[in-house]
Order: structure tokens, then sequence, then C-alpha cells
């Protein structure tokens, strides 16, 4: 009973910590290095003062809302996206003291990234208005497409580990960090992250050809929890990214907590930057490409990763 | 939490998809209520693998086998929907007196 | 603790299986179904068959959003804007539910089950994946190839470009039409004609 209640106000505390933190490190980064790519002066003190304010004038902004909206359930989407992040969080590991092991952590984080459709969606069916709804049945089009590279590789990366805990699969990382070991993982996980976190290239549900999209009804607090449930999003993906390809907490000389939270940082960067450089692809282009190109290329990536780790069993 | 009242549980769902598959016009929601059915009867067999079958793997075998009969019967259900509705235009049972062509 | 988050679960599943059937709105019964599965999926994660339950998550997200955009894309009044019941025979439907869980639920009271066998350890995945590709390699098999043949079907019966064109071109018009006109020999136009 004990132990039970300890795990959970570990765990609870760890992911809300890492959460909150990585929202804000998610929003700085995002003005840092899209103030840098656009070539402007860049000013310390507002990169990190300026979430705040955004944040602040969000809060004290009125909402606004569209004649017969389903309410309840436009309550439900951010609460359930931010929830969802925190979950798939949970089965992270964040050191190797605070590791939630899952025997079937991998199979989790899956399922909690196939119902960040559910979120999406129901975000874009509830405003009762059309540029939303379009929105939802974008993103439903574009998770079904990325949703299988998203497992294949994660799987791929659980091969060598025997074992879909991801705590094992850190620690099997050992030797040699699976980002060498599987070339292919890291760049397709990355495009699929990116399609999770509805983010730049991929961030079709809410882009500016749809009006703003899911985001297009949204006001005051409505948007400001929507947008940080987003990050949130961004925040676990990077953070499976970092656990399961970059080695998680293995590092020399600091703290595994301290390596942990840099590869995270690491990924998140990269995603922000690949939101300010790559304009959006189509919706259609990214569905062919992702059936045609990505699935069978993860499908060879999991068959050459078995290959790999049957014969290091063997010798 | 017994065998008893999980069997309970999945009757339970099993009767109200079998109210839900009977009742509803709407050809989605019947499927809905046959996606209750086979929900009931996942938790039946898994209720029976944990506490009758001492947990051997050959019961959750049987499990993954309804949850592939549920996904084929999704799968066909929506494409069968899909073409009525392109050739009938019907979307509740009442418009789809024969089956033929 | 176990039992108070079973209850919860139990009392969960069953009462958003009723909302399903009980909404006006099409979106939300097929997301009340998915509460429903959930809640089920966490049962069966209690049970420790903890990757059947978390494989059930992850199918049912797609299934369920895939279920809401056809009930938006077919269904006249989808978000439940004007109440209406669309049921027939309700009051059979009903009487054949109570009885189905009655007889069902007879059947887990008063079944004798082979008790005090413990709950299945904590490698039951490592068991399953054994099991799977072992002994079981050809009913696992077998399912694969089933949801391949599934997939393809599916495609053939959906799919709007045939291989003479499009599926719909110069199809029949609804049957309900052509049996009366069949009964009442042809059109009137054509009478004029002739």
């Amino acid at each position: 009973m004990t132990d039970w209640l300890v795990m959970v106000v570990v765990t609870t505390t760890s992911v809300g910590l890492a959460l909150t933190l990585g929202i804000y490190g998610t929003v700085v980064l995002d003005r840092v290095i899209g103030r840098s790519i656009a070539g402007e002066p860049l000013r310390l003190t507002r990169a990190l003062v300026g979430p705040f304010q955004h944040a602040a004038l969000l809060l004290l902004q009125q909402r606004s809302d569209t004649e017969r909206s389903d309410s309840a359930t436009w309550a439900v989407a951010p609460a359930l996206l931010g929830a969802l992040a925190a979950a798939a969080l949970a089965v992270v590991p964040l050191t190797p003291a605070v590791a939630l092991e899952v025997s079937s952590g991998i199979v989790y984080f899956g399922a909690t990234m196939a119902m960040v459709m559910v979120a999406v969606f129901l975000n874009g069916w509830s405003a009762n208005s059309t540029f939303p709804l379009i929105g939802g049945y974008r993103f439903v089009a574009q998770a079904l497409s990325f949703e299988m590279p998203l497992v294949l590789v994660l799987i791929a990366a659980a091969l060598p580990a025997e074992s879909l805990n991801v705590a094992d699969i850190v620690r099997s990382q050992d030797t040699l960090w699976n980002v060498v070991r599987q070339p292919l993982g890291l760049p397709l996980y990355l495009i699929a992250a990116l399609g999770v976190s509805f983010l730049g290239p991929l961030g079709l549900p809410d882009g500016i050809d749809l009006a703003g999209g899911t985001v297009a009804e949204l006001s005051g607090t409505a948007l400001l929890l929507w947008r940080a449930a987003q990050a949130a999003v961004l925040v676990a993906v990077s953070a499976m990214g970092a656990a399961v390809f970059l080695g998680g907490w293995l590092g020399p000389w600091l703290p595994g907590s301290v390596w942990m939270a840099l590869k995270t940082l690491l990924l998140i960067a990269l995603m922000v930057v690949a939101k300010h450089l790559f304009g959006r692809v189509r919706l259609e282009r990214f569905v062919v490409v992702s059936w045609v190109v990505l699935i069978p290329v993860a499908l060879v990536h999991v068959f050459l990763s078995g290959i790999l780790a049957l014969r290091r069993i063997g010798s | 939490m017994t065998v008893e009242t999980l069997l309970l549980v999945a009757a339970a769902l099993f009767g109200i998809g079998v109210y839900g598959a009977l009742s509803q016009q709407s050809f989605v929601m019947i499927m809905m209520g046959l996606e209750l059915m086979l929900s009931g009867a996942i938790l039946a067999t898994g209720t029976l693998w944990a506490m009758a079958a001492g947990g051997t793997p050959k019961g959750q075998l049987l499990a993954i086998v309804l949850v592939t009969v549920m996904a084929v019967e999704m799968a066909i259900g929506f494409a069968l929907v899909v073409n009525v509705y392109r050739i009938r235009k019907a979307d509740i049972t009442e418009k789809l007196k024969t089956l033929r062509g | 603790m176990t039992d108070v988050l079973f209850w919860i679960m139990s009392g969960i599943s069953v009462l958003s299986a009723w909302r399903v059937f009980r909404t006006d709105s099409m979106v939300r019964a097929a997301y009340w179904l998915m509460v429903s599965f959930a809640a089920v999926a966490v049962i069966l994660v209690l049970l420790s068959a903890e990757f059947l339950g978390l494989v059930l998550l992850l199918m049912l997200a797609g299934e369920m959003t895939i279920m809401a955009v056809f009930m938006v894309m077919f269904m006249m009044n989808p978000a439940g804007l004007n109440p209406m019941t669309m049921v027939h025979q309700h009051r059979a439907a009903i009487a054949a539910g109570v009885l189905s869980f009655l007889g069902l639920g007879a059947v887990g009271v008063f079944g004798r089950f082979p008790a005090g066998v413990s709950f299945a350890t904590r490698d039951v995945t490592a068991r399953l994946g054994m099991e799977l590709l072992n002994d079981s390699m050809l009913i696992f098999q077998t399912a694969g190839v089933t949801l391949l043949a599934t997939m393809i079907g599916a495609l053939a019966i959906a799919s709007r470009r045939g291989r003479y064109g499009l599926a719909d071109e110069d199809s029949i018009e609804p049957a309900v039409e052509n049996s009366q006109n069949a009964g009442e020999g042809p059109p009137s136009t054509e009478k004029g004609s002739a």
C-alpha cells in the first residue's frame, strides 16, 4: 500500500516537474530559434519573460464561444491532450531511480500517442465551425499515416533490449546508443514526432491555410491550455526519443537526470528548428509519402534491427 | 473483484450491445452494438484467463483472436456501409429492404 | 486498492456503454463507446493482462475516431442539435438485451469455474510473446493473414475507382424505386411516347 502511494507521488511529482520545465523550455527555445532564424536581434530577457507575459494576456482575454458548440467535449479536448502527454511521460525513465517499470511501456506509449488523434479531432469537432472541423479531419488522416512508422521504429528499438520496458531499452544502450546502432530510427521517429505534436511542416490541423484550423475559434484560456498541451506532447515525444535513441540517462560526469534533460532539450530544439525552417507540406503529399515510403522503410528497419539483434544474441 | 462480478459486468456490456444491435436503425450505431458485445466477450475471456485458467498464455491468445475479429468486423462493415451509401444512398436499415446489387 | 479501481472502472464501462445509445450526438456516441472500451482495457490491465489491455487501447483510438468521422459523413443530425431517436423494434430489443444479460449473468453467477487459481505472474507479457511465436504461431499467423485478406477485401468493396471506371457510374437507382416501378409498369413518360 505504502509502496504504491510512494510510487504515485514520485511519478506525479517528476512528471509534473518535467512537463512544467519542458513546456517553458519549449516556448523559450521557440522564441530564441525563431528570432535567430529570422535574423532579428535576440534579447534574452524578453525571450525568458515573454512566455509569462503572453500567458497572462491569454488568461485575461475574454473567451469567445461559437453558436451551439459542443461545450462539454470542447472543454475535454485540451485536458485530454495534456493528460495524454503526462501519461506518456510517466513511462519514460527520467532518472535511473524514478523509472516506472511497465513491462509493455512501448505499447503504452503508442496507445497514448494514438489517443492524441481523439483529442485533436474533438477540439476541431466541438467548435461547430467549418475550419476547425476540416482541421480535425486533416489530423485524423495525418495521424493514421504517421502512427505506423512511430510504433514500428519504437518496436525496432525494443528488439536489441529484448524488452518492451523503456528502462530496459535505456540500459541496453550502455555500450552503443540506438541512434548509431539503428541509423534509420531517429530520423523516422522525428518525422512521426513532428506529426504527433502537429508542428511546423506537419502542423496541418491548425495551419494558416485553414485560418487557424482547430484553433480558429479558440481564444483566452482555452487557447492557452491548448497550446500548453501541444507543447506538453512535444516534450513527451522528445523525452521518449531521448530515452530510446540517445541513451536516456546514460552519460559521463553529469548526473543522469541532467543528461536526460539535455538530450530532451536537444530533440525539442531540433523539432523547433524544423518548425521554423521548413514550409508546411500538403496533406495528400504527406499521406502518400507516409504509406508508400515511410512505412515500408520502417518495416525494412524493423527487419534489419531484428537480424542485427539476433546476430548479437547468437554470437 | 471476483469471477462472478467480472462476468456480470461482461454480461451487462453484452446485454447493452444486444439491445443496441437490435434496436438501432443507423448502420454505424448497429456496429457500435456489435462492438459492445465483443467488448463483453473480451472482458469475459480476460476474466476467465486470469482467474480460472491460471494465466496460461493460450487464454490471452483467444482474446487476441477476439480483438482481430473486432478489427475485421469494423473494416468489412465500414466498407459495406460506404458501398451501400454510394449506390443506394441508404444510411439506415429501413432504406435497405433488399440485398440485391 | 485494486478492488476500488475495479468497481470504478466497471461502473464507468457499463454506464458509458448505456450512454452510447442514449445520446443524440453521434460523435459523443462514438466516444462514449471509446470510454467504455478504455475502462474494459483498464480492467484487463488490473487482471495483469497488460499487453492485451494496452493493445486494445491502441486499436480503439483509431477505430472510434474513424467511427465518429463516418457518423459525421453519413448521418443526418450528427451533432445531435435536434433531439431524435432512431430505433426500431424497441421493446423486443430491450427484452433481448435484458434476457441475454440475465442468461449470461446466470452463467457467471451460478457457473462453477476452477477457483483458487492465483493471478498470473509479472512476466505475463514475455510468456505471451513466447506463446505467440512458438506453439501458437499458426494461430497468430492466421490472424495476420485474416487481417491482410480483410484489408484487401475492404478496399475492393469500398474503392470507388474500379477497373472499368468509377464504381458508381450507371449503377442502379435505390431498390425502393425499382420495386415500385416493377409493380406499376413502365414510367408514365415512356407511356406517352409509345
